[in-house]
């Protein structure tokens, strides 16, 4: 995984850790740390080391004083003393900027909060260095400014922070230095100023950047029409429409109805209101491991999916050799770097991974796709051939509802972007005339 | 067959074997005149192969059930009930039909099958329309199939000419042509090995097959692609009960010539362990009957002969499911934390 690396991170200064999926940014953390072990080489440290993970490590039973203090209880006798665990917990977030309610469980708070929690629960045991491993991904752009006015708090008590990111942005705003990792190698470090976003780009995927083909604009008639849309607990009242060889965004902050807009569109939960839509319809699902793919079964197999009983042609028996083709025919279009055809799914990386899947979706050209996340962890080379494949079944004429928490990606495909917030959409905005800042606004709500 | 089923076979061997020998030297007989003992009793002469095929048999008809049902990620454990149906239809078919012996056999077979799959359809049903967990419903199933035998046998179906409650005996010309003569074993073993190749067939080369392991491997995957998990879940246990069923079918046909509530000693839960023992693979299983079939056959043996008791080898069937599935476990999460 990693190969003689070495980094250091001083108290104070806001040190970047950037590099694509499967470059060993998440190992190097856990290693620092002292939750995995290096074959070779040391880790020095002063004082502590804390670790926030990309996915939290919270009790959802629990509330908020309760995680914070977990294994290391206030105690009175035999019992917890609450009363100073709950003055603890309040006096840390109002030291830091992290005012979380010490009494909310943890099952009932939303993401961003939750990282607050989970900042807490590290800061509770006074860390010298806090490595906070991709701390945005699940964020909204404000809850993103706020996160970064929280580090810069505490690198102003001397706390070194190590962020690590594939958010180019976050690093050129906020980081004093950036380390590029590759392949398990450090093949960049410098401080911010003396380098450009450019050779960041560059020194992570080891080459250009793949670009994506420019949009060409048709006017297609309307495919989609989503007529007052309601899924109990998730979504209320939403009505949309989507044209031929148009790609509709949907920007919002994880967990605002957006699982349940994909699944009535793909009618796999019950729902009121009318949905019409084409009935060939390409699916990219958001969890690949879970919802995609069946990682112990070959490329052949998982290229199947959905379509085992075209493959048998009208018969009982599949056709293996047609089956076969199929699948040959989705790793060629779609660059799906594999030894064969016939290796388990799980041997590949995720970008291929995923890669099979947007081709398995698309190689019919289906006139509804409904991508959701296309691109969630996997590297730039991988998400480049997304979004030109994506485009590529828009320009013939697909129309295609995209679901996105990236902006970026949003804001790079989309002809038309909504805004959903709370289950319900907040607002429209057409012909490229994209605002981050009020999109932002609307995602929260406020 | 696969790798891992020819390894968990071998392991399982020799974790018998060790077994065997600690309970023979616990009972104060020597491991190598108990062993003589086992094999004379499982493989020693004609009667004894016999007896030793006759257990394969109805070990591996609601073996393969069982494995259908697994591989579809539904824990069956009603093949017992599904088979003492699937008896029971047949038995009944058999004493009311007059056609030409091959006609009636193929038949009975049918009625077996049908009535093991209706049963199995029902915890099939009740998981697809209302999500009823299969291993309670499938478990209750069993006690419900045992009293309505029961009732059916004592009661309105009960023969005019019986000592016991029982059916009448079928007509001597349905009864199964036998392999060795004037024993117990039957063509039902070679239908059985037929029914193991063709599941083998279904499950690798058909979309029926793929849609059902797919809803096993990963439930979430195949439901977002389209396959319904309502519908796999009906068809799989309806199958796996009609494998059952044919068992109930076999017993009736091939060994008692008539239905009654002694029909399977616990065949149904045996084969659990050796679905399990087989790796849920149809031809590793059909190895699997064969060993689980020489315990049976070999374990009476060795009780008459050097007083092991015979459960001390039911004992030694559970220590060795028990092993895989720890094994299955730690493997599993051994990966995990790669």
């Amino acid at each position: 995984m990693l190969d003689d690396v070495d980094l250091t991170c001083e108290a104070g200064e806001i040190h970047a850790l950037v590099g694509e999926n499967g470059a060993g940014k998440s190992t190097l953390a856990g290693i620092a740390a002292g939750e995995l072990s290096a074959d070779a080489g040391e880790v020095l440290r002063d004082g502590r080391i804390g670790l926030v993970h990309q996915h939290f490590a919270l009790i959802e039973r629990l509330c908020v004083w309760e995680n914070v203090v977990l294994g290391h209880e206030p105690r009175r006798l035999a019992t917890i003393d609450r009363e100073t665990a709950r003055t603890f917990v309040r006096q840390l977030g109002e030291r830091y900027g992290l005012d979380v309610d010490p009494d909310a469980l943890v099952e009932d708070l939303p993401v961003g909060i939750r990282q607050r929690v989970e900042l807490l629960r590290e800061l509770a045991r006074n860390p010298s260095i806090l490595i906070l491993d991709e701390p945005t991904a699940a964020l909204s752009p404000g809850e993103v400014e706020r996160l970064f006015s929280t580090i810069a708090r505490l690198t102003e008590n001397g706390v070194g922070v190590l962020v690590i990111t594939h958010k180019l942005d976050e690093v050129f705003a906020h980081a004093g230095r950036v380390t590029v990792l590759r392949r398990g190698i450090v093949v960049e470090r410098r401080p911010i100023a003396e380098i450009t976003r450019e050779q960041v780009a560059r020194a992570m995927i080891g080459g250009d950047i793949p670009s994506i083909p420019p949009h060409e604009r048709t006017n297609g008639a309307v495919v989609v029409r989503v007529r007052e849309l309601a899924v109990p607990g998730a979504i209320e009242n939403l009505s949309l429409h989507i044209a031929a060889g148009e790609i509709l965004g949907v920007a919002g902050v994880e967990g605002n109805g957006q699982s349940a807009l994909a699944d009535a569109l793909a009618g796999l939960t019950p729902f009121r209101g009318s949905v019409e839509r084409p009935t060939a319809i390409g699916i990219i699902p958001q969890d690949r491991l879970v919802e995609a793919v069946i990682p112990g079964w070959s490329l052949v197999e998982n290229a199947m999916l959905g379509r085992e009983r075209a493959a048998a042609k009208g018969s009982w028996r599949i056709d293996r050799a047609a089956a076969r083709a199929q699948c040959t025919a989705i790793v060629e279009r779609f660059d799906v770097r594999t030894t064969s055809i016939d290796a388990p799914l799980a041997t590949l990386s995720g970008g291929n991974q995923q890669k099979l899947v947007v081709g398995r979706a698309l190689i019919d050209n289906p006139a509804f796709v409904i991508a959701y996340n296309p691109t969630r962890g996997i590297d730039i080379g991988a998400t480049a051939t997304v979004h030109t494949e994506l485009l590529a079944a828009r320009n013939r004429g697909a129309a295609i509802l995209l679901i996105s928490f990236e902006l970026d990606e949003l804001f790079a495909l989309s002809d038309r972007i909504v805004v959903i917030a709370r289950g319900a959409l907040r607002g429209e905005f057409t012909e490229r005339r994209f605002d981050r800042d009020a999109i932002g606004r609307l995602m929260v709500n406020a | 067959m696969k790798r891992e089923s020819v390894r968990a076979l071998t392991i399982g061997t020799l974790g018998v074997a060790a077994a065997m020998s600690l309970a023979m030297l616990a009972s104060h007989v020597s491991p190598i005149l108990g062993f003589n003992a086992f094999f004379y009793g499982a493989f020693g002469g004609k009667q004894q192969i016999a007896e030793t095929l006759a257990s394969t048999t109805a070990l591996l008809f609601p073996a393969l059930g069982i494995a259908i049902a697994f591989r579809a990620g539904l824990f069956n454990i009603g093949a017992e009930g599904q088979l003492l149906i699937g008896g029971l239809l047949a038995g009944w078919l058999g004493t009311r039909i007059d056609v030409p012996p091959a006609l009636a056999i193929t038949a009975i077979f049918l009625a077996g099958a049908l009535g093991g799959a209706l049963w199995g359809a029902i915890a099939g049903w009740l998981k697809a329309a209302r999500g009823a967990n299969e291993v309670i419903s499938t478990l209750m199933l069993n006690f419900i199939a045992a009293s309505l035998a029961l009732y059916l046998v004592t009661g309105p179906l009960r023969a005019p000419d019986a000592a016991g409650p029982e059916l009448s005996l079928l007509p001597h010309a349905y009864w199964l042509p036998t392999l060795l003569s004037q024993t117990r074993a039957t063509i039902a073993l070679p239908i059985a090995l037929l029914a193991a190749l063709a599941l083998r067939y279904v499950l690798d080369r058909t979309w029926f097959g793929y849609r059902l392991r797919a809803a096993g491997e990963a439930p979430e995957a195949a439901r977002r692609a389209g396959i319904s998990l309502s519908k796999v879940a009906l068809w799989a246990m309806a199958w796996s009960g009609a494998l059952a069923g044919m068992g109930g079918a076999a017993l009736v046909a091939g060994e008692l010539h008539r239905f009654n509530t002694q029909l399977s000693p616990g065949y149904g839960f045996i084969a659990i362990a050796v679905a399990l023992v087989g790796g849920l693979e149809p031809l590793a299983i059909c190895v699997a009957a064969l060993a689980f079939g020489a315990l049976e056959s070999g374990g009476l043996a060795l009780q008459a002969a050097a007083a092991v008791p015979k459960d001390a080898i039911h004992v030694i069937e559970g220590l060795l499911v028990f092993a895989l599935a720890a094994r299955r476990y730690l493997g599993a999460k051994g990966a995990a934390a790669q």
